[in-house]
């Protein structure tokens, strides 16, 4: 593994070298020697002579005038008005000065100069845009016309929260510059990787960045890393901060850009060593807040009555409601579509198409929310408008034109953590002040905007949080913390991060990876540990994942963990549940439903393999194509990392009667800590082993009759408590695969303790009467 | 906390006893009914004088009591009890102590003290240079999180707020209820003497509405004699002895007026006028009654500050009633107390200004 490294450090330096005189070369050109370069044209024969071909350009671009980190704006207006593509040499196409012209009046064009300055001046800077700034498509390519990766060889990297924006803003992004995506602006995102060796610019997903400093902890590849969306303090971007914060001490030629939508960016200075800042103003109308008078007893309701209300008496202008899920979210939808008639009827009332909104929803189906709001119904008629019901997405990633009316209950779900009951569940709770605002933000994207508050002003001073709580407050850190070993890392306790977990949350953590043997003792990375890491896994599963060759079922494990890495394959949509779960039965597998997921899955490869139309295959037996291929994906990416990793691929031939027992123990190598034990016979009611929480089975399970102990792979936490994905085990599997976990001794006195007790002495009796004969 | 019903009395002894029970146990898995031989360890331990028909008779009830099946309510309670007390208490108190709390304390952590940067500039992390640093470090920059962020479940569709209005209004009921309670144990005599005044001043009022009730009659009779006019007029033309009697008329008025609008549902819409409609004429406008004109007009100044009228009302109730009963006979030659409008200036006949003369 080092050696590698080394060897990519090395070759990279080499390239650089090279540039270098690439570049004094290209410039001689500029100076009136044009010509003879022209004569020599390039020979695809010879290419293996002229290594740098690939990475200079062989053409005349006006960027041979720039001198890297002192450009101006105004000569990179001058190259972007050229008839050639600097970057390519081909001639710039309609398209490409049509967007040109738009992206001009973008309100970051007119700081361009303003930020170049700062850039030049700085080695960290702190860039606020709100959103509609134009900030997330033109900051990067500002950077690109002054840091001239071609001639350096180091990479730009802006970094996004989601996967969905980090393809979307680079295909957005190659438009503009008139490439094609994946050859000089690309992509990565886990799973994925569209970039080339012509790659300058490179969009991808913090976590993909982090994941590729575990083997670069200098982030040599890259000149400038550009942290996009930083307000939203995901896990990896806080992560990113404090490594890029050391890294920054050590490497003086790295630059760094933090770039976030909200007012809150003095926090960012403060933290990286009062770095400047420079603010854009967003392109934003005033919005008109209401807040109700009394509280409300049922939100929903209070919030179908509100864009009722709206639709009748305000003028034209499209809606944008908040609501928490998906099942709330189509509730309403209902509620509004079949009021909306009646009032069409009764009240002369213009149309109003109504559109879900949540991350679950199929593409195309989200695709519908950027439609034309409805034409009036007749001449002269009320004109129609549409609404939008949908999760917090709408909040920040997502931006829909002609939004003029916001309706905003104050509530959103999220992820929460606790280590005391090592619980990580998605819960409705109150919005932040900051989230709310934001909300509000919506109505005033195109005009003059209003705020419907479902909640008194008096609420929302005195119960809302100010801001929402960063998410690594709301994480389960396990993964991390082996990250960050593999970072190199050493003291985790000091490590300088911008809102510190828990130490609770922390020590949990490092004692799970104990558990798993991916950390020893000492706090130092095992070699299953270091392996473990490479995965793109939560530590138990990739855990899982390694152990499996031991049980003789790795191609089986490998199925089951890509099926789990992606959203449920099930579907059951509400006018067919009865049929949906008939055919879910017929994959069913009576020792549980990790075992009738992988049956699923080979159905789905059989139906491949046998010519059917899969997609209409999967339709008819209620199982979702988008997501079973995808885990084929995820599959295909696993198998090669295992590849690497040289972890073998094996079988127990399906006719041997271990087939599936087999399965069922590797299930245990990983997931030992999610084990829950019933609590007396016929009972219906399990409990957690340790944790000692009552828990229920979810409904959603095949298994008809579960046995005493059942291995879980999700802790569901909403009103009730529910372990999901659960598969029959054997208590004796316990105390053989995880000894260390399973000491009889370090449990509390209890019912668990006593059943364990039990088990070891009748293990210990069956061997030695084996022993013994 | 239902589940301590369930359990045991005292756990310990049956735990003992399963180990007991164990090495005679020949694969069986049940524990539910015992036999009753194994008797010495517990007798001994817990209850010496227990027999073992009695111990026979409660572990049997121990037993059906666990294998009963929970109710829903029973065990939504023990769900929510076991998980507040899982969050209610540290990690680091736990027993048998953590791994990953060594871990930790050998990069430098002492219990009660946060994650994040030290103040002084970090130390090369060998790992003996950072056991040396056993002090909590005073941070920089604000309050450090030591706890998990707390897990609330919310489980109904109430909005913000909803929560604290009704615990705000318990708070208020309870203060009133104190209040009344209070004011109960004033004395027997100051409570006549108050009952006596309260019903007094109940009566002065009485009359005195009676009274302006009468000024007002009195006035549009006069006034018929002298220009047959009737309607709405400025309020602060009207004496201010019975204005407030105008007043409060047309106030309740213009509210009725505003919840009959409202009430119309989506009526309400003209409240905030939006769409002209231009094929819309006159009489569609008269038939979906969005004519704003109405019958009725209240007085233009019914919404100005009336100084005068705070004032008269701001008197006591028998002052107030002597006004009137003064302004009556000062205008229309009309004892109120009387019923009488006599015929001169001199009032001939009536005993007096006040009600004690006409006894």
């Amino acid at each position: 593994m080092a050696d590698s490294t080394k060897n990519l450090k090395r070759s990279s330096a080499e390239r650089e070298g090279n540039n270098n005189q690439d570049s004094k070369r290209l410039k001689t050109n500029g100076d009136g020697s044009a010509n003879a370069k022209m004569d020599e044209k390039p020979n695809p024969y010879l290419a293996h002579y002229d290594e740098d071909a690939q990475d200079g350009f062989n053409f005349k671009s006006p960027l041979d005038q720039f001198e890297r980190q002192q450009t101006t704006a105004a000569q990179a207006s001058e190259a972007e008005d050229s008839d050639n593509n600097p970057w390519t040499g081909k001639p710039h196409s309609q398209q490409y000065f049509k967007i040109l012209k738009t992206r001009r009046d973008l309100p970051v064009q007119k700081q361009r100069q303003e930020f170049l300055d700062m850039y030049h001046s700085t080695q960290i800077l702190v860039f606020v845009g709100e959103t509609g700034s134009g900030k997330t498509t033109q900051i990067p390519q500002y950077v690109l016309y002054d840091e001239l990766p071609h001639l350096t060889g180091k990479l730009i990297a802006c970094t996004q929260p989601r996967r969905v924006a980090a393809m979307s803003v680079a295909q957005r992004v190659a438009n503009e510059l008139d490439v094609t995506l994946g050859e000089e602006v690309g992509y990565s995102i886990r799973f994925e990787n569209r970039t080339g060796p012509k790659t300058l610019l490179k969009y991808m997903t913090d976590g993909q960045l982090l994941r590729e400093a575990m083997h670069d902890h200098e982030m040599s590849r890259y000149g400038c890393i550009i942290l996009d969306e930083a307000h939203e303090r995901t896990l990896a971007t806080d992560i990113l901060m404090a490594l890029l914060k050391q890294i920054a001490a050590r490497r003086k030629d790295l630059k760094i850009i933090i770039m976030s939508a909200t007012l809150d960016a003095q926090k960012f200075q403060t933290y990286f060593y009062s770095a400047p800042l420079l603010a854009v103003p967003g392109r934003t109308h005033p919005v008109e807040i209401f807040y109700t008078p009394e509280p409300e007893r049922d939100y929903v309701e209070a919030a179908v009555r509100t864009v009722l209300q709206i639709h009748a008496s305000e003028p034209e202008g499209d809606i944008l409601l908040f609501l928490t899920g998906e099942e709330e979210i189509e509730d309403a939808c209902r509620r509004i579509g079949l009021e909306v008639d009646d009032m069409i009827r009764e009240l002369d009332a213009g149309p109003m198409a109504v559109y879900p909104l949540y991350g679950t929803l199929p593409p195309f189906q989200q695709q519908r929310i950027f439609d034309k709001a409805p034409d009036a119904l007749r001449k002269g008629g009320r004109p129609g408008r549409k609404c939008i019901v949908s999760t917090n997405i709408a909040e920040t990633s997502l931006t829909i034109d002609g939004i003029v009316y916001v309706v905003d209950p104050g509530f959103s779900k999220q992820k929460i953590y606790n280590p005391r009951t090592r619980v990580e569940s998605l819960l409705v709770s109150p919005i932040s002040k900051a989230s709310a605002q934001q909300r509000a933000g919506r109505a005033g994207r195109t005009r003059p905007g209003k705020c419907f508050r479902l909640y008194t002003e008096n609420a929302f001073k005195k119960e809302l949080i100010e801001q929402t709580y960063p998410e690594i407050l709301r994480s389960n850190l396990a993964n991390t913390v082996l990250e960050l070993k593999k970072l190199g890392v050493e003291d985790l306790v000091h490590f300088d991060l911008m809102d510190p977990p828990a130490p609770e949350t922390m020590m949990r953590a490092l004692e799970e990876l104990n558990y798993l043997a991916c950390l020893d003792d000492d706090g130092e990375l095992t070699t299953l540990g270091s392996m473990a890491s490479e995965f793109p896994l939560d530590p138990a599963l990739a855990v899982m994942l390694i152990s499996s060759p031991e049980f003789y079922c790795s191609n089986e494990i490998l199925s089951i963990t890509s099926l789990l890495s992606v959203p449920q394959i099930w579907v059951r949509p509400n006018t067919a549940r009865k049929r949906a779960d008939e055919m879910k039965q017929q994959f069913a597998h009576p020792d549980g439903d990790h075992l009738t997921l992988l049956n699923a899955y080979h159905a789905f490869k059989g139906a491949e393999q046998s010519d059917e139309d899969v997609k209409k295959w999967c339709h008819e037996h209620f199982l979702s194509y988008r997501h079973l291929s995808s885990a084929d994906n995820v599959r295909l990416q696993l198998k090669r990392i295992m590849e690497t990793h040289d972890v073998e691929l094996v079988s127990t031939p399906f006719q041997n009667k271990d087939y599936y027992t087999n399965i069922r123990r590797a299930l245990l190598a990983g997931f030992f800590m999610q084990v829950a034990m019933r609590e007396s016979s016929n009972s219906k009611v399990y409990k957690t082993v340790k944790d000692d929480q009552l828990v229920m089975i979810h409904p959603g399970t095949v298994v008809s009759s579960p046995y005493d102990w059942v291995v879980y792979n999700e802790f569901v936490l909403t009103t009730k408590q529910y372990v999901r994905t659960i598969t029959n085990i054997r208590p004796e599997w316990l105390l053989e695969i995880a000894p260390g976990y399973y000491d009889v001794d370090s449990f509390e006195k209890g019912e668990i303790k006593s059943a364990l007790t039990r088990i070891t002495d009748k293990v210990r009796r069956r061997q030695a009467m084996k022993g013994g004969r | 906390m239902s589940s301590l019903k369930h359990n045991p009395p005292n756990p310990e002894p049956r735990e003992e006893e399963e180990e007991e029970e164990e090495e005679e146990d020949y694969m069986t898995m049940s524990f539910a009914d015992p036999p009753p031989t194994t008797t010495t360890t517990t007798t001994t331990t817990t209850n010496q004088y227990e027999t073992s028909l009695q111990r026979r008779l409660r572990l049997r009830r121990e037993a059906e009591a666990r294998s009963r099946p929970k109710s829903k309510a029973e065990l939504a309670a023990e769900t929510d009890a076991r998980r507040e007390t899982a969050l209610s208490q540290s990690l680091f108190t736990s027993q048998p102590k953590s791994k990953g709390l060594a871990m930790m304390a050998r990069m430098g952590f002492t219990a009660g003290g946060a994650l994040g940067k030290k103040q002084q500039p970090q130390p090369s992390s060998s790992s003996s240079s950072c056991l040396l640093e056993q002090q909590p470090q005073s941070i920089s920059g604000g309050a450090r999180t030591l706890e998990p962020i707390r897990i609330e479940i919310k489980d109904g569709r109430e909005g913000i707020g909803l929560e604290s209005e009704r615990k705000r209004k318990v708070r208020e009921a309870a203060a009133a209820a104190g209040e009344r309670a209070k004011r109960a144990k004033a004395g027997e005599g100051e409570y006549r003497e108050r009952m006596r005044r309260e019903r007094e001043e109940a009566r002065w009022e009485g009359q005195f509405a009676g009274g302006q009730k009468v000024a007002e009659r009195m006035a549009g009779e006069k006034e018929e004699e002298d220009q047959g006019t009737v309607g709405s007029r400025p309020l602060r033309s009207i004496p201010v002895v019975w204005r407030g009697l105008v007043k409060a008329r047309e106030e309740a008025e213009r509210d009725r007026r505003m919840r009959y609008d409202l009430e119309q549902g989506l009526a309400a819409a003209r409240l905030l006028p939006t769409y002209d409609d231009p094929e819309e004429d006159e009489d569609d406008r008269k038939a979906l009654g969005k004519s704003a004109a109405t019958a009725y007009v209240t007085a233009d100044d019914l919404d100005e500050e009336d100084t005068e009228l705070d004032e008269f009302n701001a008197l006591p109730a028998d002052e107030r009633l002597r006004r009137v009963v003064e302004h009556l006979r000062d205008e229309y030659r009309y004892c109120f107390w009387c019923k009488f409008t006599y015929p001169d200036e001199e009032m001939e006949g009536c005993p007096g200004l006040t009600e004690e003369d006409h006894d």
